[in-house]
């Protein structure tokens, strides 16, 4: 293998590993805006009637790991979290004008 | 190339959605000829017994636990707690002048109010009236005063009105129909796709049941909760099901709800309390 191959194997190797290299990096600060983030997505579909069932939990579990110190695991929770509040509010909008299905027939 | 242009016109028309603001009458219609063509061998009154209209494995047990129905000690602590007086001397029938057969009487539109009134709702209201504390609405003695006026309106038919006259009491029937046809949650369902699209098939190994008749046997003792619930902690526990944040029982979406969900059952039997899996 020549110095060149090895330099780009290298630069793979680094490029696969970024993310682990993210998470592993997690500190404090990014975990709590994280939980904010997620709290506004909560809200934000809450305000539409489109929260679901495990959101607040998910951000309580956030919370209790930001509190433990256990940074990368808040982050987690908290982006899944966030996650199911851009999805609820999506899903709500979407379903905003009644639609009867056709099975129904007026 | 004409003929197949008309062809997949006419299959998206049928595939696609409708958006139909109809009567109530004639939502009545619609969903009474849906189940009737789904279910053509059960009688229309049938339904009133939920899911053992259809599922006559289930229907066996039913019948069975009927013989002893679980509910019963409900039905008499109920009694005892309608004739109770309140602290103040006063009783339920101060407020209720024609009980303890009102049941049927409920849920109703109260013009002055603007709102769905449902009988966990009144009792409140009387208990409040009258200096008493008033009942959780999903569990505890709701359950028990619910089980002896729904056994007091066995017989009596569901007669819900929405009047014509007032826009108000529309609009809450078309909330609770929307309500009913919206998917929420994460699993994305609305209600309708259990007990409308797959009434009689099975989700795990329970049989779902109709829409049609869905209020009439309420409170229920179901065995998964080994005790009588409400209609609401039932609806609580739907949307729950499906992955969505519950409303509040007795709130205004429940009650919007109820008054839709009960109105489809118009001209059949009460025959609550009942006993369910």
């Amino acid at each position: 293998m020549t110095i060149k191959q090895i330099f780009i194997l290298i630069l793979v190797c680094l490029g696969l590993c970024a993310n682990t290299f993210v998470i592993a990096s997690t500190d404090k600060s990014q975990a709590e805006a994280a939980i904010a983030a997620a709290e506004k997505a909560r809200k934000k579909a809450g305000s539409v009637s489109g929260e679901w069932r495990d959101t607040a939990k998910l951000i309580k579990k956030a919370k209790g790991a930001l509190k433990e110190g256990n940074y990368e695991k808040a982050m987690q929770l908290a982006k899944k979290a966030e996650h199911e509040g851009k999805m609820g509010y999506e899903q709500a909008l979407a379903q905003q004008k009644l639609r009867l299905p056709a099975y129904l027939n007026y | 190339m004409k003929i197949m242009l008309k062809i997949m016109v006419m299959l998206l028309i049928s595939a696609v959605t409708l958006s139909v603001q109809a009567s109530p009458e004639k939502d009545l219609e619609v969903f009474h000829k849906y189940f009737k063509q789904k279910f053509p061998d059960v009688e229309t009154a049938e339904f009133a017994n939920g899911v053992y209209a259809f599922d006559m494995a289930g229907r066996e047990n039913w019948e069975a636990i009927e013989e002893f129905p679980p509910y019963e000690p409900y039905i008499d602590d109920g009694q005892v707690m309608w004739e109770t007086p309140f602290k103040n001397g006063k009783t339920y029938m101060d407020c209720f002048p024609d009980g303890p057969v009102i049941a049927h009487k409920y849920p109703y539109w109260d013009k002055k109010r603007k709102m769905v009134i449902t009988l966990p709702l009144a009792l409140n209201e009387c208990r409040k009236a009258h200096g008493e504390k008033p009942l959780k609405y999903k569990k505890g003695d709701i359950n028990k005063i619910m089980s002896y006026l729904a056994f007091q309106a066995r017989g009596k038919t569901v007669n819900v009105i929405i009047p014509k006259d007032d826009p108000d009491a529309m609009a809450a029937y078309e909330e609770g129909k929307k309500f009913y046809f919206t998917r929420r949650g994460q699993l994305n369902f609305a209600c309708a796709h259990c007990h409308f699209q797959n009434a009689g098939l099975k989700i795990r190994s329970e049989m779902l049941s109709s829409a049609l008749g869905h209020t009439t046997h309420w409170p229920v003792y179901r065995s998964k909760w080994g005790t009588v619930g409400t209609l609401h902690r039932r609806f609580t526990g739907c949307n729950k099901q499906v992955r969505a944040k519950p409303f509040k029982a007795q709130g205004r979406e429940y009650r919007n709800l109820e008054y839709f969900l009960t109105h489809m059952s118009n001209g059949m039997i009460m025959n609550g309390p009942g006993a369910r899996k």
